[in-house]
């Protein structure tokens, strides 16, 4: 039964005597259903249906601004150009390789911080505000200060290195050392965030299991493994999939720790289209870049789509 | 933050040194960054370059935060940050309490699909949008404007809101609507009149998400307004560093700057923000 049946009967108001004022200003279900879901409809249209579908359009053309010639119809030219460009590999590669270490990297300090901010502290705000701040606090900022972290010079990290007795690194002039920095940055970022979604999925695991599990004398390990685990898997797996996909993305940190340096080394996909588009100019091959990260992400979208349907967790 | 710090030395106080340890390894954990910036807005520039290097000032000053705003328009940075943010975070309320009511009070027939629609879209790659929008935007004219950034802010956030104000609706009550028809509201009248009022916490939690959303972005303020008078703070701060010197205590001042209106906001409505966070259940 819907709710304006209750209360005014299709028998009161036969439709065809219903004027279009009254139809638009007290509709029934469905026309206020499509009423309320245009405007939503509209903004992803415009904003995301036409962009894609320009994206794959453009890829397809031979269209750089630089050159001042009109858009020419390439075919697969900008993707058959991929195979033969290393930077275009190297930036995949370094991308895929941050996704590699920075999701398990960030799941685990974000378990380790969750378990940490689940014990009961008198004062619960200094707890939730030390996981808020670095959520808040821009990529690009987080970037910013993590490249001075580990300036050779004046850097804090050299610095405690220097204290404890071990010679100091220059971090930047190393791909390999560049690297870790970067994705030391982009765990530190992302574990606080994880642990707020990891410590409001412990919270809601009732406390009787554990009691239950004390009288019947499993240990705090045996707790964890059997309890906590398997019960926030669920969270776990949603958590993970938009981390990756994040991941993928990765731009702002490495752009300002060392902006793809040295050489193109640390560089991403997704600092390769931006180059490509903003500087060069060269819309068709940064289309076609584009479209490979589209395809990945859609990738990670439908197996997380297919994950939670087949658990019931949507709604 | 250094109250922050005295809670945890007060839990050791108490006795359990376990949770003072856990207490100080998450704290220093997540405010150090904050604090060493806090640290060096108050350093100058010779100070910086001593080495060993200081943590603490040894003589506090305030003029990196003078030379902050005089160096470059930082306040002009802040404006454009504010005002895209609350435009965008304006525009993704009213289009995702209208979608969220729908979602929540009506019985859609295709309902599953549309949910599967909206959490498609949050994880959909903004960076696919820099080109065909660098484009339209530069074909229209539109770049170094305040509209290129609102519209793809407002659809960044549209799914985040959308799902924290479905299960907030969701929580009020059916009856308080049929009442308020019963007394003579339209279905209008009593989403705006009773829904959205009893609402509000949700609706101002969304906002904040959206907000903080549009304040952090970089990548396509970075792409779209590269004209100094329409740069967004996180791209403004790349103009104080010049070409070989770096002015640390500047930038850290300008960065200081920079925190405080959403570290402020989250002090404010902590919980709020953390309720949001986990009923959206995903950006980050």
């Amino acid at each position: 039964m819907t709710t304006t049946s209750t209360f005014k009967s299709e028998a009161d108001r036969p439709a065809a005597r219903r004027s279009w004022l009254s139809r638009w200003s007290d509709p029934d279900d469905t026309t206020l259903a499509v009423m309320l879901l245009t405007p939503a409809a509209i903004l992803l249209g415009v904003m995301i249906v036409y962009p894609v579908s320009r994206l794959i359009y453009t890829s397809f053309l031979d269209l750089s601004l630089t050159s001042g010639l009109p858009a020419r119809f390439a075919g697969l030219a900008n993707f058959r150009q991929m195979p033969d460009d290393p930077v275009f590999w190297q930036a995949t590669w370094n991308t895929v390789l941050i996704t590699l270490i920075t999701v398990p990297g960030s799941l685990l300090v974000g378990f380790a911080l969750a378990l940490l901010a689940n014990l009961p502290f008198h004062m619960k705000w200094p707890v939730r505000l030390s996981l808020l701040i670095p959520w808040a606090l821009p990529l690009s900022f987080a970037g910013l200060i993590f490249g001075w972290f580990f300036h050779s010079e004046y850097g804090v990290v050299n610095d405690v290195l220097n204290r404890i007795g071990l010679p100091g690194v220059i971090w930047f002039n190393s791909p390999r050392l560049a690297f870790a920095a970067i994705c030391l940055a982009i765990i530190w970022k992302a574990s606080s965030f994880m642990a707020m979604i990891i410590l409001a999925g412990l919270q809601t695991i009732p406390r009787s299991l554990y009691e239950a599990a004390d009288v019947d004398g499993a240990g705090r390990v045996r707790q964890f493994f059997e309890i906590t685990l398997p019960l926030l898997k669920p969270t776990i797996v949603v958590a993970l999939i938009f981390r990756t996909i994040t991941a993928l993305q990765t731009f702002d940190i490495p752009y300002m720790m060392t902006g793809g340096g040295p050489g193109t080394e640390t560089a991403t996909l997704a600092m390769y289209i931006h180059q490509n588009t903003v500087s060069f100019l060269d819309l068709g091959y940064g289309s076609a870049l584009a479209v490979v990260m589209f395809g990945l992400s859609m990738l990670v979208t439908a197996l997380y789509l297919r994950m939670i349907r087949g658990s019931g967790a949507a709604s | 933050m250094s109250a922050a710090v005295a809670s945890a030395l007060g839990s050791a106080l108490s006795g359990k040194p376990l949770r003072a340890i856990a207490a100080l390894i998450l704290v220093v954990n997540g405010l150090f960054p904050a604090l060493w910036i806090l640290l060096t807005s108050f350093k100058t520039e010779a100070e910086l370059t001593q080495k060993p290097i200081t943590w603490l000032p040894h003589a506090a000053t305030l003029r990196n935060y003078i030379q902050a705003f005089s160096d470059q328009p930082l306040l002009t940075f802040l404006f454009n940050s504010f005002m895209v943010a609350l435009l965008s975070t304006a525009l993704t309320l009213m289009v995702s309490v209208l979608a969220a009511y729908a979602l929540a009070r009506l019985n859609l027939r295709f309902r599953g699909l549309i949910m599967s629609v909206i959490i498609a879209v949050s994880t959909f790659p903004l960076v696919t949008l820099l080109v065909p929008l660098f484009e339209t935007m530069r074909a229209l004219n539109l770049l170094n404007s305040w509209t290129a950034l609102v519209l793809p802010y407002t659809v960044l956030s549209l799914p985040v809101c959308t799902l924290v104000l479905t299960s907030f609706f969701e929580g009020i009550p059916r009856d308080l609507e049929n009442a308020a028809m019963i007394d003579g509201c339209t279905r209008f009248g009593a989403l705006f009149r009773v829904v959205v009022p009893l609402s509000a916490p949700g609706v101002f939690t969304a906002g904040i998400l959206a907000f903080v959303n549009a304040w952090d972005e970089f990548l396509l303020a970075l792409s779209f307004n590269s004209n100094p008078a329409l740069r967004t703070l996180p791209v403004g701060i790349q103009l104080y560093q010049g070409e070989f010197a770096f002015p640390w205590p500047v930038i850290s001042a300008a960065l200081v700057v920079g925190i405080v209106p959403v570290a402020a906001l989250i002090v404010m409505f902590q919980e709020r923000v953390v309720s949001g966070l986990t009923a959206g259940g995903i950006k980050g």
